[in-house]
């Protein structure tokens, strides 16, 4: 029997786990995204599967939960991953001044470093600027933006969930001061209809504020696009990263035939109409060349953008991030007097599981259910069985 | 995060022209007249994408336009179309190259846009890709080892570089194959998969070649070679259907 029918608005990773999350624990789920899969901040983003490294100085608890989530996803989803490591490099002597504190912050985030000498470093990727100082090895790699999600999509439906790709949330529905359901349109057939709910999961990132509104609820988020620019070489394969404090256009992201820099951050008002400004496209490719200096010589295959939620200060938001330090779950029955619609804001594509783990959590003691999460041991069925359930067989468990 | 590149003037660049686009819109016909087709003026500059255009009509023109898109740059396959009478990703399409092949051609410089065939129409654009996973091999793995830097060193823990395969399953292959719109084909992103499949691990050939080894599978193919034409990632499918065959003539033979 169903604990419940939960429906999640966004279909982009966060979205995904959560949905997964659901059906594995016995609710009834249903997903709605307005356009395709991931059309969001999810399929467009920088590709990297984070270690954790890149946040340990900051954060150690985000930079552990990282950490701990890459080694999961190489266990549940390997097949959505480039596992090849990653290589923090020094160029200036700031730089080898700051590798200690590095080092020290990724140990005590349980992220395994290892000093690399500078020769071997060079010829691992020999691409890299020859006048490096110092490299560290870190566990980083490369996720399929679209194909990483869509493992979580094709399980979640293989196990029931009921996915709906091109329906447009246009109102949450309430009676007194609990939510009913949601009101959508099949944006196909300019058809409107009502799906009834037990409990609305808005996973809009950085559309959280318009959809919050749908439901009569503000909360300040703000979209921070970041631009990003793929060359038309595979120019590394580890990730590289400036060993520096976390700053714009310092990793170099390999995947398939390309090598990707990222990214940049600015402010906008409307998710929808971010255009790639031409100057980071000069900017990234200079601070690219700078890790990688054969990078401004090679064709450029593609420059985009992908929008943050930028929280801003509000009593909802300070009550949401209580959950996590990375990312917000608003349970606006008590922050907002509205039943049964939670906001889940922020996160990592790297840690879409432990994001719909807590959100599921939440979601469990709100219906007073107990049942354990199960996603960290559950291996995903591949991407391809999304659209075939003959092809929901594992690799690694075809037999001769 | 600090910037110094975004003041809002650098934001703001003008565009360099207008560009018509000419979409398919077939479930518009009856509802306005309009024939099937909508035409859309877009300022463009010079590093917008098809997709770039497509997105600035749903915002700012026609909110109900319908298109698949997910990564724009090439990798997750979801923005397959017909641009210009050609398959392509809309994402790695330059608008302003676009128009100035046409201004040197002496065409037209509007730009035609139409949904993938052979897919499951959805709307506008925006089809459902589930055809094109009709005939691909069970199991079979997406990763490889990574060509780039072949010699280079690796780090102990890994037994090589691997990376993500090149087809993307974009299902432009499909749609641009003469044989598959005329008669039952397992089509060439699949075919190449088998082939891939089995480079990667020999020791399916015994069960994977029977399954292309048909008149529907590799002996279907007319060697029109549309497939390897469009692809956008350089898998070259109609090599890898020759590949086949190849490979169940040798067992033939013994
Ligand atoms: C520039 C940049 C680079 C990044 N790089 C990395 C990286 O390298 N590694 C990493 O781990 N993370 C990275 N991230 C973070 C990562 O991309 C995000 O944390 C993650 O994708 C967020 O996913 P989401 O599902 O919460 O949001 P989204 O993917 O944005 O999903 C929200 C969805 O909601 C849908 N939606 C909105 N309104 C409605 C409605 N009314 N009805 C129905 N659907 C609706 C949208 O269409 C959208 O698909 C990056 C982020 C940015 C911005
Ligand atoms: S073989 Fe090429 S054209 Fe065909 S689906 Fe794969 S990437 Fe697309
Ligand atoms: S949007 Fe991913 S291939 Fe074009």
């Amino acid at each position: 029997m169903s604990h419940g029918h939960v429906v999640v608005i966004g279909g982009g990773g966060t979205g995904a786990a959560i949905v997964h999350d659901l059906v594995l624990r016995g609710f009834t789920a249903t997903l709605v995204e307005r356009g395709e899969l991931t059309s969001g901040t999810t399929g467009r983003h920088h590709g990297q599967l984070h270690s954790g490294a890149r946040y340990a100085v900051g954060d150690r608890e985000i930079a552990r939960e990282c950490m701990d989530e890459v080694r999961t996803l190489q266990r549940i989803a390997p097949e959505a991953l480039e596992m090849n490591y990653g290589l923090f490099i020094a160029l200036t002597d700031e730089d080898v001044a700051f590798a200690p504190t590095f080092v020290e912050a990724c140990e005590e985030s349980t992220i395994p470093t290892r000093e690399i000498p500078v020769e071997q470093a060079l010829r691992m990727e020999p691409n890299v600027n020859p006048a490096i100082k110092k490299a560290v090895q870190v566990p980083d790699g490369t996720i399929d933006a679209w194909r990483l999600p869509l493992h979580f999509f094709a399980t979640a439906k293989h196990n029931g969930a009921d996915i709906r790709t091109f329906t447009e949330v246009v109102e949450i529905l309430s009676a007194g001061s609990a939510v009913t359901g949601v009101r959508v349109r099949d944006l196909a057939t300019d058809r409107e209809y009502e799906i009834k709910a037990d409990m609305v999961v808005s996973a809009t990132g950085a559309w959280a504020e318009k959809v919050a509104r749908l439901g009569g609820i503000h909360i300040p988020v703000t979209p921070g696009p970041g631009t990003m620019v793929a060359v038309r070489k595979r120019l590394n394969n580890m990730v590289i990263s400036h060993l520096h404090p976390a700053g714009d256009g310092d990793i170099v992201v390999p995947q398939r035939g390309l090598s990707i820099i990222g990214s940049t951050q600015w402010k906008t008002d409307d998710p929808d109409t971010v255009e790639v400004p031409k100057a980071d496209i000069d900017y990234l490719v200079k601070r690219a060349s700078d890790l990688i200096p054969v990078f401004s010589e090679t064709p450029i295959h593609a420059a985009w953008s992908a929008s943050r939620p930028l929280a801003g200060a509000s009593s909802n938001v300070e009550d949401g991030r209580k959950m996590s330090r990375d990312f917000i779950a608003i349970d606006h029955g008590t922050s907002d007097n509205l039943k049964g619609l939670i906001s889940i804001i922020g996160g990592k594509a790297t840690v879409l599981r432990a994001m719909g783990e807590k959100t599921v959590d939440m979601i469990c003691s709100l219906f007073g259910v107990e049942e354990p999460c199960q996603t960290a041991e559950t291996p995903l069925l591949p991407h391809r069985a999304f659209y075939n359930s003959r092809l929901a067989v594992r690799p690694q468990e075809v037999s001769l | 995060m600090s910037n110094a590149t975004h003041d809002p003037a650098t934001l703001a660049e003008p565009a360099l022209r207008t560009v018509v686009f000419r979409i398919e819109r077939k479930q518009r016909a009856a509802a306005d007249g309009s024939g099937g087709w909508g035409e859309y003026e877009v300022p463009v500059k010079g590093h917008t994408t098809v997709v770039d255009a497509l997105e600035w009509i749903k915002n700012h023109l026609d909110a109900t336009l319908l298109f698949r898109h997910s990564c724009h740059h090439g990798s997750c396959g979801t923005c397959g179309m017909i641009i210009n009478g050609v398959q392509k990703l809309a994402c790695t399409t330059n608008v302003i190259e676009l128009v100035a092949a046409a201004e040197e051609a002496g065409t037209d410089t509007t730009i035609e846009v139409r949904p993938l065939q052979t897919m499951t129409h959805i709307g506008d654009l925006a089809v459902d890709p589930t055809p094109l996973f009709d005939h691909f091999p069970v199991g079979a793995s997406y990763l490889r080892p990574s060509e780039a830097n072949k010699k280079a060193e690796i780090p102990e823990e890994i037994d090589h570089y691997v990376r993500f395969e090149n087809c993307i399953e974009c299902g432009l292959c499909v749609s641009a194959c003469p044989v598959v719109a005329i008669r039952g084909f397992m089509a060439p992103a699949p075919l190449a998969a088998y082939n891939r499949e089995i480079d990667k691990r020999p020791e399916r050939a015994d069960q994977l070649l029977p399954e292309v080894d048909s008149d529907e599978g590799v002996w279907g193919c007319d060697r029109h070679l549309n497939c390897s034409a469009v692809c956008p990632t350089g898998v070259y499918p109609a090599k890898h259907i020759a590949m086949l065959q190849k490979k169940i003539q040798k067992r033939r033979d013994g």
